[in-house]
């Protein structure tokens, strides 16, 4: 027992730590997603109003139709274009090469993330944008466009930001997986006259399952959560076109002082990502047995 | 003959090599342009946009940095003791974990990891509110207190899966040399430990540097902002001045372009293996 004593006094911290700043936040925001709630001294119970608010809250269900579409996209793009260019590089016959293209596409990791942000806002810039002035140079200067400007055309251009750079840890997780598989599996495939394709479909992509699932959760669980993409390049608009549950939130909370709003919409969205974590898992767990 | 089979190997990577370059070029031609543009004035980028232009105008690079300088020693400072102060927790909580038997230690354990499938943003608002309470807003501690609490969760799960692979047998013969607990820790687990500190220094570092939102809500004070809000004031103040924007832009991608020089290495295994994991 004296030994256990020490044992806790080194936990004292980081236990306090994670009580005040995780632990309580997180059941304040269970708790005040039934009040009214100002962030101050106005907190009256209101029960599940704020649930039934959302149900009928049309900017909720812009946000939601919004985020399913751009998850969609992204989690294939940021699935799909590290995968295949981990793939090319594994292949290379030369070791240098292949050392070199890894080193090239973890590059952009030193920019910070804002900034690449405020680099796509310049590229779609209506007045001298990157696209639209390539668009000109090309002769198809009829199609210039205020791109995030236009309710038709802004989520479209969003999902396109940061087009075709590789996610960071995605493409670092897939690699780290095609690179396990044993040099024996590919040659006994090539014995038996497997291609690149049947190579890929066969042996590739099952073996680095779990690597693909984990990318593809990943890219689902920030892409829910993470809303600096929106707040710097459109805040939300033009109106509320480009509106995501998060940045909902953020607005409710910090714009409107809605805070008992803004835990509900987060309690719905930490609900959502554990079944998205659930299903996943339990699909990819299928898939293998 | 030698040579003819090297060429063919060379043919066989070629088709690769060649979309990965279309890929490459297609990622790194809008920071090109950024940097091409950061040496111009507004009246060469409005009548040439793609291409370099002389006189190269370094004076975009002083004003730039005459504001940006600021927001990267705060973020130094801020992410620093972060990581300082999470690499030491962590430790000493992991080794706890890994190596001892105690009432409790696994609903404390799971204290910990259930954390990681809490989402940020659930816990944003409720936790400015906590914070803003505690009266530190607008000071370092708002930043500090929270990414340390926020990076602990997964720190604490890697050191804690790193010290449990390590063998028992070293543990023994230090003990047998008559080491005291606190010197095992400190002269052989956290020496060996070094990697996987390491990652999740990286770890720490990234995600800090990049975090907007957080600040975003807690420092209003200009003097005080870290980089990542520092640079959406700036961009604003900047608006139209693209030569300046944008050698702030470069400006403030030097400092992790040096920590990627000098840990390149570590920057890719060491991220690989901690995340697989997980």
């Amino acid at each position: 027992m004296w030994r256990a004593k020490w044992l806790y006094l080194a936990l004292l911290i980081p236990v306090a730590l994670l009580l005040i700043f995780e632990w309580l936040p997180a059941f304040s925001a269970l708790y005040n997603s039934l009040y009214i709630w100002n962030g101050g001294k106005v907190h009256f119970y209101v029960g599940l109003e704020h649930y039934e608010r959302m149900l009928s809250d049309r900017t909720f269900r812009v946000a939601i139709t919004n985020l399913v579409g751009f998850l969609f996209f992204r989690v294939v793009m940021q699935t799909v274009l590290p995968f295949f260019a981990a793939e090319m590089i594994v292949n290379l016959r030369s070791q240098r090469w292949s050392y070199w293209w890894k080193i090239i596409f973890v590059f952009p990791m030193v920019v910070p993330t804002i900034l690449n942000y405020l680099i796509w806002r310049f590229i779609y810039n209506p007045q001298v944008g990157l696209l639209n002035e390539g668009l000109k140079l090309v002769g198809l200067g009829e199609y210039t466009h205020a791109w995030l400007g236009d309710p038709l055309t802004v989520m479209w251009a969003l999902a396109f930001v940061r087009f075709p750079w590789l996610p960071t840890l995605q493409f670092l997780i897939i690699l780290g997986g095609l690179q396990t598989i044993p040099k024996e599996v590919h040659e006994s495939a090539a014995i038996d006259g497997a291609g690149f394709w049947r190579r890929l479909f066969y042996i590739d992509i099952p073996m680095t399952r779990r690597q693909i699932t984990l990318a593809m959760i990943l890219t689902m669980i920030f892409m829910t959560q993470r809303f600096d993409l929106f707040l710097v390049m459109t805040d939300g608009g033009p109106g509320y076109s480009s509106m995501v549950p998060a940045l909902q939130l953020f607005q409710s909370a910090f714009n409107f002082l809605e805070f008992g709003y803004a835990s509900a919409i987060g309690v719905v969205l930490f609900v959502a990502m554990l079944a998205l974590t659930v299903i996943n898992l339990r699909v990819s767990a299928g898939a293998t047995n | 003959m030698i040579n003819r089979k090297r060429l063919r190997f060379a043919n066989r990577d070629l088709p690769f090599q060649l979309v990965l370059l279309a890929f490459g070029i297609v990622t790194f031609f809008p920071l090109v342009l950024v940097v091409i543009t950061s040496f111009k004035s507004n009246t060469q980028f409005y009548h040439n946009f793609w291409l370099p232009e002389l006189p190269l105008h370094l004076g975009n690079y002083t004003s730039a940095f005459r504001i940006i300088w600021r927001f990267i020693v705060n973020s130094v400072i801020y992410s620093g003791s972060t990581i300082c102060l999470i690499a030491a927790i962590a430790s000493v909580a992991g080794y706890v974990f890994a190596r001892f038997r105690f009432p409790f230690k696994t609903v404390l354990f799971l204290g910990f990891i259930t954390l990681i499938m809490v989402p940020g943003v659930l816990t944003l608002a409720p936790r400015f509110v906590l914070v803003r309470d505690l009266g530190l807003v607008n000071t370092p501690f708002a930043l500090i207190s929270v990414w340390v609490s926020g990076g602990l969760v997964l720190s604490t799960w890697l050191m804690r899966s790193y010290f449990e692979s390590l063998p028992q047998e070293l543990f023994d013969a230090a003990y047998v040399d008559g080491a005291a607990e606190r010197q095992v820790f400190i002269y052989v687990s956290v020496p060996l430990a070094r990697p996987m500190i390491a990652t999740v220094a990286m770890t720490t570092l990234i995600s800090s540097w990049n975090d907007l939102i957080w600040p975003l809500v807690t420092i209003t004070d200009k003097s005080q902002m870290p980089l990542a809000l520092g640079l959406m004031q700036f961009s604003s103040d900047f608006e139209t001045d693209w030569g300046t924007l944008f050698a702030g832009y470069v400006i403030s991608s030097i400092p992790l372009l040096c920590v990627f020089a000098v840990a390149m290495r570590q920057f890719i295994s060491g991220l690989t293996s901690g995340s697989i994991k997980a």
